[in-house]
C-alpha cells in the first residue's frame, strides 16, 4: 500500500473526515427521532455543524489547578482512538481499509479510550462536579464494557473468527444472528448506549445533578472534540452491532437501512426510559447483562 | 478582544462561518439572581415542547463552560451579586446576557430594598432587555431572536415592541 492512498483512508474517507460527517448527521437524525418521540419539531439539519463550529470558535478556558498538558491532549486522544477504530469496520458496506486476526479485540479497546479519557479529564480538573462525573463515568465503563464484549463474541464464536472481516461476511452467509443469539443483540444495543452515556444511562453525565459531569469544565475546542469523538463512536457501534447481528453489511444501501434501523431502535429506548441511578446501572449490567450473555455463550459453545 | 482587522476574503469568510454558527447555537444557562420566580417559570415553560426552542439551536446547558447566552431573572440581591458576576466570569467570549423581567430591568417591585443592590445592568453588561412581570415565552423567544438580529450587525427596531404587549 502506498503513502497516498494510507494518507487518503486515514484523512478522508473512512478515518476522518467522512466519519465527522456522517457522525454528525447521526447524531442529528437521533436528536429529531428523540424530538418526534417527545412532539417535538427538534432541531434543524446543520445544528451539530452549527453547534461543533461555534464550539471551536470560542473562547478555551484553562482552569487553574489542571494539568495543563493532560488538558489538552485529552480531548484530541479521545478523537484520535474513535477514529482508528473506524479503519477495522466495514463503514458504508465496504470492506475495512486494514485488517487482521485479532482486530475485534484492538476495536474494542480503541472504542473504550472515549470513556476512558474523559474520566481522565473529569479526575484531572479540581471541579467537584467534574469528579463526580469521572466517577460515575469510569464506574459505568466497567460495568458495560465486559457484557459488552461477551455479546461481541457470541457471533464471533460462531464464525470462529476474530476478524471484523470475516464475522461480517459470514454473518450474511446464515440466519441473523439477532435470531440465533436474541440475547447477544439486545445485550450489545444496551451496552452501545452505555458506552455513549446515552439516556437511560447519563449518570454520569446527568445535568439536573452534576452540571455536566466529566466535561463540566471543558469549553470551546475540548469540549468540541470530545463531541466529535463521540458522534465517530455512534456511528462505529452501530456499524459494529449491524455487521454481527443484523446480518452483515455488504452494500451502502444496507448499511444505511440497517444502521438507521438500530439508531431509532435506540432513540426510542432513549425517550421510554428514565434515568438510572449509577448502582442501578451496575446493578443492572453484572446482574442481569453479564449473566444472560454468560449463558447465552455457554449454549454456543455447547451446542 | 483585540480588534481584528478584516482584509483578505479569507477571513471575511472565516469570519460569516463563526456568525453563522453564533446565530444557529445560541447555548443558554438560567441564572436567577433574586426574582420571585415567575420569570423561571416562565423560562422553563419557553423550554418545553410547546415552544420547542431545540428549533433553533437553543439548548440549556448547566455549566456555564459551555454556555453562550446568560439568561438572568429577577433584582440583583446582596447574596447573589458576587455568584452572578462569579458566573458571568466563568462562561468564555462571546458571551451575551438577557435580563429577563422587570426586576431584572429595573429592580422592579423590589427597588430600594435594604437587600438589593438594583438591576442586573448594574452588575454585569446586559445585551437585551426582555419586559414583563412576566413576560411571556414568546417574549422571551423573541429577546432571544432580538439578540442574534444584532449579532448579524442589525440593528434593533427601536419600536420593536415584545410579543406579550400586543
Amino acid at each position: 500500500m502506498n503513502t497516498a492512498l494510507t494518507l487518503l483512508l486515514l484523512l478522508i474517507f473512512p478515518g476522518g473526515l467522512f466519519l465527522l460527517g456522517s457522525g454528525m448527521a447521526y447524531e442529528w437524525v437521533d436528536r429529531k427521532l428523540v424530538a418526534r418521540f417527545q412532539n417535538r419539531i427538534g432541531p434543524r439539519w446543520f445544528q451539530p455543524l452549527a453547534d461543533m463550529v461555534k464550539l471551536l470558535a470560542k473562547e478555551e478556558i484553562t482552569p487553574q489547578g489542571v494539568h495543563k498538558g493532560l488538558f489538552i491532549a485529552l480531548p484530541v486522544v479521545a478523537l484520535a482512538g474513535a477514529l482508528t477504530a473506524a479503519l477495522y469496520v466495514p463503514l458504508i458496506g465496504f470492506k475495512p481499509s486494514f485488517s487482521f486476526p485479532g482486530d475485534l479485540v484492538v476495536t474494542l479497546y480503541l472504542l473504550s479510550m472515549m470513556s476512558l479519557c474523559m474520566g481522565l479529564a473529569g479526575a484531572n480538573t479540581v471541579n467537584r462536579f467534574s469528579l463526580v462525573g469521572a466517577t460515575r463515568t469510569l464506574t459505568q465503563l466497567f460495568s458495560y464494557e465486559a457484557p459488552f464484549l461477551l455479546a461481541m463474541l457470541g457471533p464471533a464464536i460462531v464464525t470462529g473468527s476474530w476478524q471484523i472481516n470475516q464475522i461480517n461476511a459470514q454473518a450474511g452467509n446464515t440466519w441473523w444472528f439477532i435470531l440465533t443469539q436474541p440475547i447477544g443483540f439486545l445485550v450489545a444495543l444496551v451496552g452501545l448506549m452505555g458506552k455513549l452515556e446515552l439516556p437511560p444511562f447519563d449518570a454520569p453525565e446527568a445535568e439536573t445533578e452534576i452540571v455536566s459531569g466529566a466535561l463540566t469544565e471543558y469549553s470551546g475546542r475540548g469540549l468540541a472534540l470530545f463531541r466529535l469523538g463521540k458522534d465517530a463512536e455512534l456511528v462505529i457501534g452501530l456499524t459494529l452491532v449491524a455487521a454481527f447481528y443484523l446480518g452483515g453489511l455488504a452494500n451502502p444501501l444496507e448499511f444505511l437501512l440497517k444502521t438507521l434501523g438500530l439508531l431509532v431502535v435506540m432513540a426510542g429506548l432513549q425517550s421510554l426510559f428514565a434515568r438510572l441511578r449509577i448502582d442501578q446501572t451496575v446493578g443492572l449490567w453484572w446482574r442481569i447483562g453479564a449473566l444472560l450473555a454468560l449463558a447465552q455463550l455457554l449454549v454456543l459453545i455447547i451446542l | 478582544m483585540t480588534e481584528l482587522k478584516l482584509e483578505t476574503p479569507w477571513q471575511k469568510a472565516l469570519a460569516r462561518v463563526r456568525t453563522w454558527a453564533r446565530i444557529n447555537s445560541p447555548w443558554a444557562i438560567h441564572f436567577n439572581s433574586g426574582s420571585c420566580n415567575g420569570c423561571d417559570i416562565e423560562i422553563l415553560a419557553t423550554l418545553t415542547p410547546r415552544y420547542d426552542v431545540e428549533r433553533f439551536g437553543i439548548k440549556l446547558q448547566g455549566s456555564p463552560r459551555h454556555a453562550d447566552v446568560l439568561i438572568c431573572t429577577g433584582p440583583v440581591t446582596l447574596q447573589a451579586r458576587d455568584r452572578l458576576v462569579r458566573i458571568y466570569n466563568q462562561m468564555p467570549e462571546p458571551k451575551f446576557v438577557i435580563a429577563v423581567g422587570s426586576c431584572g430591568l429595573s429592580g422592579g417591585a423590589f427597588q430600594g430594598c435594604y437587600n438589593v443592590v438594583g438591576s442586573i445592568a448594574d452588575v454585569i453588561p446586559v445585551d437585551v432587555y426582555v419586559p414583563g412581570c412576566p413576560p411571556r415565552p414568546e417574549a422571551i423567544i423573541y429577546g432571544v431572536v432580538q439578540l442574534l438580529n444584532s449579532l448579524k450587525g442589525e440593528t434593533p427596531d427601536p419600536q420593536a415592541k415584545a410579543v406579550s404587549e400586543a
